[in-house]
């Protein structure tokens, strides 16, 4: 049975990787001979090691996602906004530093300007619809195929690196992220409602990617008041999850972001790479606010500080 | 009594409406086609208008008045009446039974306008409404509301209690509406719709006024509504403002539409600063949030609006993305004033399904303490099971809480609040669910107790009465009601006296008066029939005595147990 409950966490405030978890994730991606089942490991060793795609079945998709919004997204704007969410990426540590946000804080709000800004244009032009037409849902085969292609490209991890996650954060994001495939499953795409629901219009449901974007930003919105209200219930290991969900949650905005930079603009990335960097950003975005919700949101007695009233 | 029940057309118009279950809930058959006033002997009513000063002071400076759903607007619950103390409560007796005529849901308080004789106003399901002599419990005139067909109920046809200013008397309608009657004769004056009840608005609880407006909520969550606060005009019923609970910036997509986060319990107001303290219920849908990602911000929690525009000033969210179905629909209390950690603090106590009490700066929200736990907490924010009854999980609070919507109440006296809390485990599991207008709206299932297993460590204890001093989040005392002598939950409110008493109602029946420094019974009287009401007392000056009146009768959305239809009042003299 899975549970909701804090997530396991370094001292860094990303998630903690056991041997459990290690195997787990090196069967999802049919490594388990490959490599010593449990056996420590990073991305970046496994690179070279997993198979590539070979039915073509990421290329396809991404394909398709490429052709329906040709012409469609802004180049600049979508650039300036990467740039800024970047930046903003980049200040994660300094807002990990400042502690609980003052009454009028606007730090966690500024997180969050760059991605709102491109979340608003990626609905404008179709683009959350046309991933969900195209992305299958969250099943196993489907994680297994994309965590592959992000592990085999190391250009998606490698302009994480290049905004300061290390090698070790990287590697737990997306083992956290792929063994948490029956939490991925819940969120079903709106494409995937069963037919035979009388009267519901689902275009009040947003796609799959979009409500996985949304919530992180909603989320980080929230953070400046949320955090300076509840401020006698945290402790440093509940500021500390704090940071790094959030770490999670924007490798993943990361991800949709550059990939729909990379899709306006350069095209550098290969078809199957860009289906790779949808699925995974959905994905970690998707992961990372759950364990936000249960880190940082849900305060039990055991988590919260003690009261300084009794 | 029986008699004038077959002269009261009213009445009979009541009786004869039948609630039966549908498939989301329930619904109201064989309705009057208009709304029926029967009067009585009308000219016992004492022709003075409620005034502004009179509901300000209500109950807390006035005892003689208990004018409003929560005696003041601060919600207290409380009374500055003395008569009735721990040395005297032995000698409470029953004064007298109005037999309402009408067996539905009792999850009323009676109000009481002070005058030669009080006037008591009276209201129960399915809408019915009476003015009687709050000496005698003479009925003077008796009402009965026409709801239309087509009504989406999900709970019971619940009505709480009216409110009064002026000449009139207000009371909200199953079908998501405010009547207005004059006081003095039971005639409609107007009539307000604020939702649609066809695709699952509806109101249950006591409204309130204040200057120059009548302000209501909205319930409905379960059936993918979108909450909001509103005021009308006392006079017209023309509405003045309206605040939606659930702003499309703040949801993915447009899934706010059915973000529901009601209103469903009266606002508390504070007249010094002019603000609404609001409490809110769950997101919709209930127990699936990945349709709705995000804080789901303005729900679960108290809301705090202006009261000159609704505007909203400040949130604090007590379960933020529930899933849990974790409303904080309490009403919220508010206290100037409160020494805390040696300073002096204007605050807002909320208790919510959670099972704690949080006490929050009125000024922003900020919490300035969350109490110890008020009932258990066992595997409470767990993972929401899928469908397979494998993955199913009991947790206390339950989906009714801890604190559901049972009115908390405070004391001048003892600086304690006391709060009625449930403590039965509850199993949910998840299940794809689209909103489809007028159908319930959970996104998922949920098991009752006894229907689950009870989880390791649970007490047994169905609910449980619970002391708490808000200045340092103690739990000062708390009264387990066992299993084996309540087979109901717990309903209803408290309130308190300046004598330091505490007065609620238990589903066994019993009345029950306690101290309010240690939790000690100090008197009880069994009324027959579980109580789901919340009481109120006041003095009357012309007979020298305290009152207090409580409706006995089940109710409720879960195990509501035996009807009634019964309102006791007992009295002390001096």
């Amino acid at each position: 049975m899975e549970w909701y409950g804090m997530s396991q966490y370094v001292n860094d405030g990303m998630p903690e990787i056991d041997q459990e978890d290690r195997r787990q994730f090196l069967k999802v991606v049919g490594l388990t001979g490959a490599v010593a089942a449990g056996s420590e490991f990073t991305l970046s060793d496994l690179r070279g090691e997993v198979e590539g795609e070979a039915a073509g079945e990421l290329a396809a998709m991404g394909e398709a996602i490429r052709e329906d919004l040709a012409g469609e997204l802004s180049a600049g704007l979508l650039g300036n906004e990467l740039a800024a969410l970047e930046g903003q990426i980049e200040r994660l540590p300094e807002l990990r530093a400042m502690g609980v946000p003052a009454e009028d804080s606007t730090e966690y709000q500024q997180l969050a300007e760059p991605g709102l800004a491109i979340h608003e244009h990626l609905i404008e032009v179709g683009f959350f619809e046309s991933a969900e037409e195209h992305l299958p849902e969250f099943t196993p085969e489907h994680i297994g195929a994309t965590a592959r292609e992000f592990i085999n490209t190391g250009v998606l991890a490698g302009a994480l690196s290049e905004l300061g996650y290390s090698e070790a954060e990287l590697t737990s994001t997306v083992v956290n992220v792929v063994n948490n495939k029956e939490r991925l499953a819940m969120w079903v795409p709106t494409t995937e409602i069963p037919a035979g629901v009388e009267g519901f219009d689902p275009g009040n449901i947003a796609p799959l990617q979009q409500r996985a974007a949304a919530g992180v930003l909603l989320w980080t919105d929230y953070l400046d008041t949320y955090l300076w209200q509840n401020e006698v219930l945290l402790t440093e290991t509940i500021l500390d999850n704090n940071y790094g969900d959030l770490k999670q949650m924007y490798a993943g905005l990361h991800l949709l972001a550059s990939a729909a930079e990379d899709l306006a603009g350069a095209q550098e990335l290969s078809d199957a790479q860009l289906t790779a960097a949808l699925s995974a950003g959905a994905a970690m975005m998707i992961v990372g606010q759950e364990d936000l919700t249960n880190d940082v949101m849900r305060i039990t007695d055991e988590m919260r500080a003690p009261s300084a009233l009794r | 009594m029986a008699s004038i029940h077959e002269r009261d057309e009213a009445v009979k118009a009541a009786q004869n409406i039948e609630m039966v279950e549908v498939e989301d809930g329930y619904t109201l058959t064989n309705l009057p086609d208009e709304s029926i006033t029967q009067q009585f002997d009308i000219d016992q009513i004492p022709e003075r208008d409620v005034t502004q000063e009179d509901l300000t002071a209500s109950a807390k400076e006035d005892p003689t008045n208990w004018l409003m759903y929560g005696g003041g607007y601060q919600q207290q619950r409380y009374t500055s009446a003395d008569v009735i103390t721990p040395d005297n409560v032995d000698g409470l007796e029953l004064e007298y039974l109005v037999q309402s005529g009408v067996s539905s849901s009792m999850e009323g308080v009676p109000i009481v306008v002070s005058g030669d004789p009080p006037v008591m106003y009276q209201t129960n399901g399915p809408n019915h409404m009476k003015a009687i002599n709050a000496r005698t419990g003479e009925t003077l005139w008796s009402y009965t509301y026409a709801n239309p067909q087509g009504l989406l109920l999900c709970c019971d046809a619940n009505n709480r209690g009216a409110a009064v200013h002026g000449d009139k008397v207000y009371m909200t309608t199953l079908d998501s509406g405010i009547v207005a009657l004059d006081r003095y004769t039971g005639e409609e004056e107007w009539y307000a719709s604020t939702g649609d009840h066809e695709i699952g608005y509806s109101a249950t609880w006591a409204p309130i006024v204040y200057d120059g407006q009548v302000i209501t909520g909205s319930a409905g969550g379960e059936y993918g509504v979108s909450g909001f606060v509103a005021a009308l005009d006392p006079e017209s019923g023309d509405e003045m403002w309206k605040t939606n609970t659930t702003p499309a910036e703040e949801w993915a997509g447009d899934s706010q539409e059915h973000g529901a986060g009601t209103v469903w319990m009266t606002p508390t107001l504070d007249p010094d600063s002019g603000k609404i303290h609001a409490p809110v219920g769950n997101p919709g849908p209930d127990f699936d949030g990945t349709v709705r990602p995000g804080p789901n911000r303005f729900t679960i929690g108290t809301l705090t609006l202006d009261a000159n525009d609704g505007s909203i000033n400040w949130h604090y969210g007590e379960s933020p993305h529930d899933v849990w179905d974790y409303d904080s629909s309490a009403t919220k209390i508010r206290v100037n004033d409160m020494e805390m950690d040696g300073e002096t603090r204007d605050v807002v106590l909320s208790p919510g399904k959670t099972a704690w009490e949080y006490t929050m700066d009125a000024e922003n929200g900020q919490l300035l303490e969350r109490s110890e736990e008020t009932t258990q907490h066992i595997n409470m924010w767990k993972m929401v099971p899928h469908t397979d009854e494998d993955r199913r999980v009991a947790f206390v609070p339950g989906a009714h809480g801890g604190n559901d919507w049972q009115p908390p109440s405070y004391s001048q006296e003892t600086g304690l609040m006391y709060m009625n809390q449930n403590n039965a485990p509850h199993e949910i599991f998840w299940e794809e669910a689209q909103y489809e207008a007028g159908q319930t709206y959970w996104g998922g299932g949920l098991n009752d107790w006894p229907d689950v297993d009870a989880p390791e460590g649970w007490n047994g204890n169905l609910s449980a009465i619970v002391a708490v001093d808000p200045s340092t989040g103690e739990r000062v005392w708390r009264d387990w009601i066992s299993q084996e002598t309540t087979s109901n939950y717990l309903w209803g409110g408290s309130i308190t006296t300046s004598t330091g008493l505490m007065f609620t109602g238990t589903q066994n029946g019993n009345i029950v008066a306690y101290d309010g420094e240690n939790g000690d019974r100090l008197w009880q009287f069994q009324l027959g029939a579980p109580i789901c009401s919340s009481l109120s007392s006041w003095y009357d000056p012309g007979e020298g005595k305290q009152y207090v009146a409580v409706q006995v009768g089940g109710s409720g959305w879960l195990h509501g147990g035996r009807r009634g239809s019964t309102v006791a009042v007992f009295g002390l003299s001096e």
